[in-house]
């Protein structure tokens, strides 16, 4: 019986991992309008969090602080989940520490970017 | 919050009219230009010229800086604008003024009109004014660029109070020197007091912002803005007061020092940026600001060469020309194509991100007419410099004709923008 359970959170484990996969893959679409790549490549993904029921919570950031396109990016990231999973909830916190900097960018950002 | 400042932004009503209008002025400017070849192979107090030296600094220039700062306010000062009906009230007054000063200009009526248009003029100007500095009071962390912007106004309150002046003088002549050193005070007032801090203030945020460049000296900026400021200030003095030549050229040093740290800093922009592909807007940007080194070296030229000679007046020609047109014009295109498809996306599209598959901000305009423009800019500003220089009409109408040419695709541009309907499809 114990170990049931055990193999039980294990695999509760495994689909939250799995989701966080999915969420990851659906905010590798989301573009950053103006610079015209995607957050994840960008680096502007700090963390995704999945509480195993409804819950999503994602921790970013932006290329600078004064970005005119925040609020669009934000909704953005919101939507794109939602439509996925319709009943979740998604919490966007956008933190500026650590600050973003070119060593955030992935390798295939680099090559988008042209650098 | 910090970087939420979309929420602060101003309606794109309130915005893109200035946008609008500043594409029609500058198609009036150059087709003006064109028609006065003679008047700018002659002389530079001209009435003709000063109408539309006007029209380009007012109704192009100005007009579109206005719309622009409205926009940029909220990012660079993280907070609304005080009102945005007394802008709406700006708007509307600044555009009779712009028509009203220019046509007294135009026909000459120094001694009548231009009383009644000069005062509406500074009264339009000073709703602007009031309305940025009690947006500046509303800012919790003033930076080194909201102090250029906000010094910039100041100088630009200046800048009206002596125009308002000489032209109150026409009328009831109280002034001591002759109107044409007046002007001059004016127009450097305008020039290097309202503009070049502008252009220092917006551009080293949003050169930066969009080459994404970062942990740049800033202290750069802070030596450019008391270099540019106390020497304007000396300058100011002097021109009222001693009239020497000596301090002039300390004041132009000072100046010079200030615009060396901003093109220092701008270098270091460009140089550590990681977006290498430069789009139209940044290229001519980037062109606009290596520009400035060219009205910096002719006012020294002009400041230690004395008589006034049929060359030194072409050469001020160029001077003025190189500025509005090398520099500001140069710099306002780019900007132009870096913040007006945003404005309109954003007002478009923003309740659609992320449901439905929208374009991008830069599919808004014809990124071949934008390069067509470019080139043929270039073009255009070369041969009226060449055509001044040299005295030849013929060289200067091409110029003028292709400006022209350029004002259209500008304008096309600007309206395809503004007259763009939303289009959406399903992601899937």
């Amino acid at each position: 019986m114990n170990s049931t359970n055990k193999e039980t959170i294990k695999s509760k484990e495994e689909i939250v991992e799995i989701e966080i996969d999915i969420i990851e893959n659906i905010l590798s679409h989301v573009m950053d309008p103006e610079i015209e790549i995607d957050i994840v490549n960008l680096g502007l993904i700090y963390e995704v969090d999945y509480d195993g029921k409804n819950t999503v919570a994602i921790e970013m950031t932006l290329s600078t602080p004064a970005c005119p396109l925040s609020d669009a990016i934000v909704a953005s990231v919101k939507e794109s989940i939602k439509r996925k999973y319709p009943d979740f909830k998604v919490d966007v916190k956008l933190v500026f520490e650590p600050r973003w900097h070119a060593g955030m960018i992935t390798e295939a950002g680099k090559v988008m970017l042209g650098m | 919050m910090n970087g939420l400042q979309t929420a602060n932004a101003p309606s794109s009503k309130i915005v893109v009219p200035h946008f609008v209008v500043g594409g029609i002025a500058l198609l009036i400017v150059a087709i003006l230009l064109a028609i006065s070849t003679p008047e700018l192979l002659t002389a530079y107090f001209d009435n003709k010229l000063i109408a539309i030296t006007h029209i380009a600094i007012l109704g192009w220039a100005s007009m579109m800086v206005f719309g622009a700062l409205y926009q940029l306010i909220p990012v660079v000062y993280e907070t609304s604008l005080y009102s945005e009906k007394l802008a709406s009230l700006t708007f509307w007054l600044f555009l009779i003024s712009i028509g009203f000063l220019s046509y007294s200009f135009w026909i000459a009526s120094y001694s009548n009109l231009l009383f009644y248009a000069s005062l509406l003029m500074f009264f339009s100007l000073l709703l602007f004014i009031i309305n940025l500095h009690l947006t500046y009071r509303k800012t919790k962390k003033p930076n080194i660029q909201s102090k250029f912007i906000n010094t910039g106004i100041y100088w630009l309150a200046a800048t009206e109070l002596l125009g308002t002046l000489v032209a109150f003088n026409f009328k009831y002549n109280f002034l001591s020197d002759s109107h044409l050193h007046y002007l001059k005070i004016h127009a450097h007032l305008g020039l290097v007091g309202w503009f070049l801090l502008l252009i220092i203030g917006a551009a080293s945020i949003l050169i930066p912002m969009f080459m994404i460049s970062h942990n740049l000296n800033a202290k750069k900026l802070d030596y450019s803005y008391y270099f540019i400021n106390i020497s304007l200030l000396l300058a100011m003095t002097n021109w009222f007061l001693f009239q020497s030549k000596y301090v002039s050229i300390l004041a132009w040093i000072g100046i010079a020092i200030g615009v060396v740290f901003f093109l220092s800093f701008v270098y270091e922009t460009y140089s550590t940026r990681l977006r290498r592909k430069l789009d139209v807007g940044l290229k001519y940007t980037v062109i606009s600001i290596s520009f400035l080194i060219i009205p910096i070296l002719l006012a020294l030229f002009l400041l230690i060469s004395g008589n006034s000679t049929a060359f030194i007046l072409r050469v001020t020609t160029i001077y003025g020309i190189s500025m509005i047109f090398g520099v500001i014009s140069m710099l306002i295109f780019g900007q132009t194509y870096k913040t007006l498809p945003f404005i309109i996306w954003l007002d478009r599209y923003q309740n659609y991100v992320g449901k439905y598959k929208t374009p991008l901000p830069r599919q808004l305009y014809s990124e071949k007419l934008a390069d067509v423009q470019f080139y043929s800019y270039l073009f255009a500003i070369s041969f009226i410099i060449i055509g001044v220089i040299l005295k030849q009409a013929v060289i200067l109408q091409i110029g003028t004709s292709v400006l022209i040419f350029v004002a259209l695709l500008n304008l096309a541009n600007i309206l395809k923008m503004v007259w763009h309907k939303t289009k959406i499809e399903d992601l899937d």
